[in-house]
């Protein structure tokens, strides 16, 4: 316990106070608390409440409990303190920043950049000259002013680009916008917890409640994790609890949702086997057509085995994204395996390589998507008009008759999935290639020197040395490229009109639960449907982990 | 030294480029008109450029433009209309940006609150919007307004937007009133004439004015032009449920029953239209194959008759060609089934300036205003006034205005596009576009649609 005869009497003003403002700060959350259920703040959704509840309960509980550390000259007490102080800051700071529709403003601010986009030149002009000190003969004074020249140059031009953009007028645009009651109250927030802050964090304070280096460095730490960990809370983990609850209710993104257990995914889940006494019998006759439908059906001789579901899109959806998971992943990671042994050769212009097949992997898959579109147009796309030419000149040299086939390829249901898988393993192979090259230069040369001298082959050095010890960037390839086939969208959501293509063939699972949610208004469906491919994606990837410490030479 | 060197020499291209750009700008200069959208757009705060005077109401608006021409009309009406309407500040925001489309942004910024006080909508989504309160029934602002009838109107599209759900009545004195339709359209069949020629086939246009433009007739101009060479074709059609519908609705049937309760898709006109629709594109193989887009080969000149609405026009415009346009053939049920599209201009249900909101839909929906917007040749006015469709006749090419005033008229009996007040539209859709395309892609049969379609699609039917 520190002296407290030794604290100075400013330091002592500054902690009792701190200990009133946490008392004060524990009954002001507890009382807004209170007001969420008592209709005193206009917060009308269930989960919105709850959340808020738990935020302000526990910010309560721990402001008390730091009141009562601060008392005793407790480092948790200031500790604690400052944590909740640093997070109603923040909040503050981010409320002050909404008032003032400063996030508004940044979109605006796309509409003028364009304005200002040429005096941003000047500054890169600026920089120029600061550069030609180079050619300069090395005198003092003349570099100097070409410096001092240099920099006015780009203060020059920041200031015009700043005014270009209408920078003053979205400044006074936002203070105007502040100064109201809700932007008053953020700004007195972040100026109280701001002041509370500062009283923590001073040193005299940390040594009256006898804070230690390690306790100093462990904030430090976490301060410095925060942003980061803020903005995963926030943007990520937040929105995942949001959306499991949301699951459990029929949310439609307008509206308060209401509580409804596990309907969405027993309606998911709901599905039903029936005998067929012929392949072509009625659905109807078999199953109850007001809650199933026919997904599809399993002949055999005379019999068959009709499979239904309360929800058949679902299933339509699940069996097109294995589908394409199932064909995308090899065709994504075998040629890409192979070209990476290739480009790993020391001919020359292999760099050049390396870029060309890399580059569809930064496109932007709109755009792409939108090319593909124009190449697998049917009557006047460059694919078919290809294969037309190839079989022309066929028939020309051999006087054959291959009938030209003329492939609907986005339009028919037999290869319209087959399109989008081309796509996406034509722009997911150059990054794999990249992750195969950056395996195959961590392969010990001595391994295959090794081989020479046993008499390996190339075949045996690529079948007993190269693929054993790409084990774990080969598990890593196919795991991130299995969890991507899953999530499959932009190809198909663009490449497709309709999306769901002929019959639902191109269907999957993520433009599934898009179209539920965003189209026809089932937010809480759409969330159960996303759970359910987080389950089915996480069984897969665990699968994977089992299979890779089994097989893996690194483990034995 | 020679990294500098090479960081200097980029340096040096990023500078001519920006003063190019700089110098550019006189050259690319738009006029007036081009110029507001490039100042206001999509996502800009009200305020951000232009601050409303003090005192008036800053109201946010949008529309789904078609192209930038339509960018260009609709903001040149926001200034003008700024200026007319006394107190009240506008800003127009042009809908939709690359990979996230109109309607699917519209319900984003509606469920996150921060949608435009005014916007416009599909008549097909009135309903979802009307029966989840996201729009503002203005039936009282209506009645209060002086001269104002629902009457000026097509009735079709005011049918559906005058309808009260809780009452099932419809018409001035519904007690409802979702919004006020921006414009009205419908299908033709845009002509390549240089192909109907080539092929000796009979001038559809003559055939219509003699009354014999119907499903034979029309059959006999696209095997004719079919058989002009293996990639040219008869007949191309997008694949969605307007097409569709106009061969069900020509047969003499219908989506829905007649009180739009239920599916009628199993009846045997219906199953009729959909049989010859199919029959186009595998019994006869004068169609562009379901599902491609029909209107790249119609542009390449490969196409003789190109289904499509009037906002196809200014994009048909540009083809070298000649071209022109008729009306849909008659089907047996003795009318070409058309279809009169439409969209309205409604209400945010969050908006805090409702009063001021609904003089800003008024003044969209003027004839004035209408005549601007179908000045550009992609829409007909959606008031019923004599002055503004012989406004519309002069909006050429092509020659043949008058097929679409046809496919209007009451002769014709056009179904007016609408949503399912007894359903949901888009779960509807869902379901019967992919089976439709089954039947027309050969992955299914007429009878076993027929068989199953109404189990499914009735499931989305509430009442």
């Amino acid at each position: 316990m520190t002296d407290l005869l030794k604290v100075d009497s400013r330091t002592m003003l500054l902690l009792r106070l701190s200990t009133i403002w946490r008392w004060l700060f524990a009954l002001l959350t507890i009382g807004g608390a209170t007001a969420l259920w008592t209709g005193g703040l206009p917060i009308s959704a269930l989960w919105q409440k709850i959340l808020l509840t738990v935020v302000l309960v526990t910010a309560a509980i721990a402001s008390g409990i730091a009141a009562v550390l601060i008392g005793r000259c407790d480092h948790r007490g200031r500790m604690i303190s400052l944590v909740l102080d640093y997070l109603a800051f923040a909040a503050c700071f981010v409320l002050t920043l909404n008032a003032g529709e400063v996030f508004i403003g940044i979109d605006a601010l796309g509409g003028t950049f364009g304005h200002g986009v040429p005096y941003l030149g000047i500054v890169l002009l600026g920089y120029l000259l600061g550069t030609l000190e180079d050619y300069l003969p090395k005198k003092h004074t003349p570099e100097q002013s070409l410096k001092a020249v240099s920099r006015w140059v780009m203060v020059g031009g920041l200031v015009l680009f700043l005014w270009q953009v209408d920078a003053v007028q979205g400044l006074i645009y936002v203070i105007g916008k502040i100064a109201r009651p809700a932007g008053l109250a953020s700004v007195a927030g972040m100026l109280v917890f701001g002041l509370s802050l500062w009283a923590m964090w001073r040193e005299p304070t940390a040594t009256a409640m006898n804070v230690k280096t390690h306790h100093e460095q462990v904030l430090n730490g976490w301060l410095f994790l925060s942003p980061n960990l803020l903005g995963f809370l926030i943007f990520f983990a937040g929105p995942l609890l949001l959306s499991f609850y949301f699951s459990f209710t029929d949310s439609d993104a307008f509206n308060p949702p209401n509580w409804i257990g596990f309907a969405n995914y027993a309606k998911i889940l709901n599905i039903r086997l029936a005998l067929l006494n012929s392949p072509t019998q009625l659905a109807r006759e078999v199953i109850d057509v007001k809650i199933y439908d026919e997904v599809g059906r399993l002949v055999v001789g005379n019999f068959g085995i009709l499979f239904a579901a309360a929800d058949k899109f679902f299933w339509i959806a699940l069996r097109n994204t294995l589908t394409f998971a199932l064909l995308a992943v090899p065709m994504s990671v075998i040629p890409a395996l192979v070209l990476s042994n290739v480009l790993n050769s020391k001919l020359p212009g292999m760099k050049f390589f390396r870029a060309v097949y890399f580059m569809p992997s930064i496109a932007a898959v709109v755009g792409i998507s939108l090319v593909w579109q124009w190449l697998y147009n049917a009557t006047i796309g460059y694919i078919n008009y290809f294969i037309t030419l190839g079989i022309e000149f066929w028939n020309n040299l051999f006087h054959i008759a291959i009938v030209d086939p003329k492939i609907q390829w986005v339009s028919d249901e037999k290869t319209a999935l087959l399109a989008v898988i081309i796509i996406a393993a034509w722009q997911t192979m150059g990054f794999n290639t990249v992750l195969f090259l950056a395996g195959l230069q961590n392969v010990p040369g001595e391994l295959y020197e090794a081989a020479t001298v046993d008499g390996a082959g190339p075949w045996d050095k690529f079948w007993r040395i190269t693929l054993p010890m790409l084990a774990p960037t080969t598990f890593y390839v196919v795991t991130t490229t299995t969890i991507q086939a899953m999530q499959v969208f932009e190809q198909v959501f663009i490449l497709m009109n309709p999306p769901e293509g002929p019959n639902n063939s191109t269907i999957t699972l993520v433009l599934y639960l898009y179209r539920s949610g965003f189209q026809n208004f089932k937010q809480g469906y759409a969330s159960a449907i996303a759970w359910v491919l987080f389950i089915v994606i996480f069984g897969l990837t665990l699968i994977q982990f089992q299979r890779q410490r089994k097989s893996s030479i690194y483990e034995s | 030294m020679k990294h500098n060197l090479f960081w200097k020499v980029i340096s040096l291209l990023v500078i001519t480029s920006f003063v190019l750009v700089a110098c550019g700008t006189p050259a690319t200069e738009a006029p007036a008109a081009t110029e507001a959208p490039t100042k206001a757009p999509a996502t800009e705060a009200p305020a951000m450029t232009e601050a409303p005077a003090a005192g008036d109401v800053a109201l946010r608006w949008r529309t789904r433009p078609d192209n930038q021409e339509e960018i260009n009309v609709y903001s040149e009406i926001s200034n003008e209309l700024d200026g007319q309407l006394d107190g009240i500040s506008l800003t127009y925001e042009p809908g939709g940006t690359e990979g996230a489309n109109y309607q699917d942004q519209l319900r984003a910024e509606v469920a996150a609150g921060t949608a435009p006080d005014v916007f416009w909508i599909p008549g097909t989504d009135v309903a979802d919007f009307a029966t989840r309160g996201l729009i503002l029934n203005v039936s009282d602002l209506a009645t209060k307004t002086e001269g104002f009838d629902v009457k000026a109107f097509y009735s079709g599209p005011m049918y559906h937007l005058t309808y009260n759900p809780d009452t099932d009545k419809t018409g001035a004195d519904s007690g409802a009133l979702w919004g006020l339709p921006r414009d009205v359209s419908t299908f033709a069949l845009y002509l390549n004439m240089d192909l109907i020629n080539e092929a000796g086939a009979p001038d559809p246009r003559e055939l219509a004015k003699q009354g014999k433009w119907d499903w034979n007739a029309f059959l006999e101009v696209a095997q004719k032009t079919r058989a002009l060479g293996s990639d040219i074709y008869g007949y191309g059609a997008s694949a969605w449920w307007g097409p569709n519908g106009v061969w069900i609705n020509a047969a003499g049937g219908s989506f829905f029953n007649a009180d739009r309760t239920a599916c009628a898709l199993n009846t045997p006109e219906a199953l009729k239209g959909l049989d010859f629709q199919r029959s186009l594109y595998a019994d006869y193989d004068v169609a562009v194959p379901y599902g491609e887009d029909p209107e790249p080969p119609f542009r390449a000149g490969k196409v003789a008759m190109f289904q499509n609405g009037r906002w196809a026009t200014p994009g048909v415009r540009t083809v070298t060609f000649n071209w022109d346009v008729v009306e849909l053939p008659n089907g047996p049920s003795g009318t070409p089934g058309n279809w009169l599209f439409w969209g309205a201009y409604v209400i945010n249900a969050k908006t805090e300036h409702p009063e001021e909101a609904w003089k800003l839909v008024q003044a969209l929906t003027t004839a004035q205003t209408q005549g601007k917007v179908a000045a550009l040749g992609a829409n007909i006015p959606s008031r019923v006034s004599q002055e503004a469709l012989d406004a519309f006749l002069t909006f050429t090419p092509p020659a043949n205005n008058q097929a679409f005033l046809n496919g209007i008229a009451d002769s014709a009996k056009p179904t007016a596009e609408g949503p399912v007040w007894a359903g949901s539209w888009p779960e509807f859709d869902k379901i019967v576009g992919p089976a439709i395309q089954a039947v027309l892609t050969g992955g299914t049969t007429i009878d076993d649609f027929g068989a199953t379609i109404c189990d499914e699609a009735n499931k989305v039917f509430t009442k």
